[in-house]
């Protein structure tokens, strides 16, 4: 009987699945017919984003300046003056990296600054033709961003590469960061603790980032903020509202490690992070981005060091020094405010001297 | 003759010049109370920079409250008494009101003086996180300044004509209803804001008392 068992249903399962063979092969059959609808809309829809951009650059100058190339249409936009003003420093930043520019043609559109008309939608670039040299000299400082050339460093950075080496105003900026912070890695990196900086701008492999930015306190005040939400589930929230914030710090911990990813706010952000790019860049001189793109992939803080040509440690080292070099001036009373306070305060006496109102009838 | 005049105006002003050295001599005490030397339940820096700055918009008000009330206190009996006093002694006017201006800035030194030594304490005492600061000296002159403006301000108009103060206030008063009209019937005019710019930022006579108020920062 028991010898039976397994022969019979085996038959059993055969018989079963005979009709469903049929199915799989007619479904296959259904699924290769939709590729290949894909495949056929996919062409058109190339073919359409072709014939757009051959729109769009038709009947454009082309501006080479450098390895920079734009593509923009007659105007008087002062683009060739403004990218003659940009190249030096984009070059300087890039190195030899920057050469790239020249597979990768810049589209802009010189927008009328008096017409109603509405700008003609696309890819472009639009800027408006009046734009002085100088601030149109920044704007293409900006768009001057190589970071597509690594996924990993604009992951990392959170946004595009700027080359910028004028950055003291970005450097307060951090500084404020790194003081107000409600990081205990971001607060120990002020005082000078290198490994804490590298956990804050996650120049390491970053596991559990939770645990390595922030402290109990600090886990609790963002779940509270991260989980008091309308689209937080209806558990999560009790967690959030009940047991975390009652001082269980293992249910916070579970409930920003359940965060999808990128979700749970750095301690320093894309500011911080850029601003270390310029440091490294400024330590190795112009071949750093070149020798960047060229490392293994891995962590972005011995990336940065072997670019830069020193190592982790005396890298973060001169970052944090040049932040702590930026402190913003404390603003209490600024000097020229003080003399014209004063200014107004004899000018206000001198009108009340002048006053008539004495001079009773 | 100094303190004669100096005299009356204390007598006249002693309750402003009193309550105010005391509002400004707390002031800077209560907005400090959040630091503690106790980690669990200390403000971290970020906090403590915006509870600093909530008590700050407090100080430009004290300030302007203070100057108007002793300025209106340095004229009010010359004006009940329809300047019988002033135009009896053998003095010149510009030298009477000088002396009223003079006494009135001496009766402000209290407040000041106030307010420095609330936030030479304030400072002393607060534990502040890494990377913050006090600036008790330069927020006590920077009242001082604000308190002086303000002061100047309210004696001038208060020394002023009732024809001055309504020509003054009627300029003010058509600037606004111009601006009302003029976003009634749809036309683009901005007059309030340019009018403000030029009061309220640098040289304007009221930029002290704008911007943050900080006695801790970074």
């Amino acid at each position: 009987m028991s010898d039976r068992l397994p022969a019979t249903c085996f038959a059993v399962v055969l018989a079963l699945c005979a009709p469903l063979a049929g199915q799989i092969a007619e479904l296959r059959a259904r699924a290769d017919s939709l590729l290949v609808e894909w495949q056929l809309a996919k062409q058109f829809a190339d073919l359409q984003d072709s014939l757009r951009l051959a729109r769009e650059r038709g009947g454009r100058d082309t501006i080479r300046v450098g390895a920079l190339v734009f593509l923009v249409n007659r105007s008087p936009l002062p683009l060739r003056e403004a990218a003659a003003t940009a190249w030096p420093q984009i070059e300087r930043f890039y190195g030899p990296a920057a050469q790239a520019f020249a597979q990768r043609p810049f589209l802009i559109q010189a927008v009328d600054p008096d017409t109603n008309e509405d700008v003609p939608p696309g890819w472009a670039i639009k800027i408006l033709w009046n734009t002085e040299v100088a601030p149109l000299a920044r704007a293409l400082i900006t768009i001057a961003d190589l970071g597509p050339l690594d996924p990993a460093l604009r992951d990392w950075l959170g946004g595009v590469v700027v080359p910028r080496f004028d950055s003291g105003p970005g450097h307060a900026e951090v500084y404020i960061q790194l003081v107000t912070a409600p990081s205990q890695a971001a607060q120990r990196c002020y005082r000078g603790d290198r490994a804490a900086c590298r956990d804050a701008l996650s120049l390491s492999d970053m596991t559990d980032p939770a645990t390595r930015w922030y402290g109990p306190d600090e886990r609790r005040a963002l779940a509270a903020m991260e989980f008091d939400s309308p689209f937080a589930g209806a558990r999560r929230r009790e967690q959030a509202a009940h047991a975390c914030e009652q001082g269980s710090d293992s249910i916070c911990l579970e409930l920003l490690r359940a965060l999808p990813p990128g979700r749970l706010p750095p301690p320093l952000d894309y500011q911080a992070r850029l601003t270390l790019l310029e440091t490294a860049v400024r330590v190795g001189g112009a071949g750093t981005f070149q020798r960047f793109l060229a490392t293994p992939a891995g962590p972005m803080g011995s990336r940065l060091a072997a670019a830069a040509r020193v190592s982790e440690d005396s890298l973060i080292e001169r970052w944090r020094n040049d932040v702590l070099a930026a402190r913003p001036t404390p603003v209490p009373l600024p000097v020229l405010g003080a003399w014209v306070a004063l200014g107004w305060i004899v000018v206000f006496g001198t009108c009340g001297l002048r006053s008539s109102r004495w001079r009773v009838s | 003759m100094f303190r004669v005049v100096l005299y009356g105006q204390w007598k006249w002003s002693r309750i402003v010049v009193i309550l105010g050295t005391i509002a400004g001599f707390a002031l800077p005490i209560l907005s400090v109370q959040g630091t503690t030397n106790d980690p669990t339940s200390a403000m971290k820096a970020g906090e403590l920079l915006s509870v600093i700055q909530s008590w700050g918009v407090l100080y430009p008000v004290l300030a302007a409250a203070i100057g108007l009330l002793v300025a209106i206190a340095t004229w009010a009996p010359d004006h009940r008494g329809r300047h019988v006093l002033a135009l009896s002694l053998p003095l010149p006017r510009w030298r009477y009101v000088l002396l009223r201006f003079t006494a009135g800035l001496v009766l402000l030194v209290p407040a000041m003086l106030g307010v420095l030594a609330g936030a030479v304490l304030a400072s002393a005492t607060a534990a502040l996180p890494p990377g913050l600061e006090t600036y008790p000296v330069a927020l006590a002159i920077r009242f001082a300044l604000a308190l002086g403006v303000a002061y100047a301000v309210f004696f001038a108009i208060s020394a002023g004509t009732t024809r001055t103060a309504g020509i003054i206030l009627g300029l003010i008063g058509a600037v606004i209803v111009v601006q009302v009209v003029a976003s009634a019937a749809g036309i683009e005019l901005d007059l309030t804001s340019p009018f403000l710019a030029v009061v309220m930022n640098l040289p304007g006579p009221l930029a002290i008392f704008t911007g943050r108020w900080m006695l801790i920062d970074v």
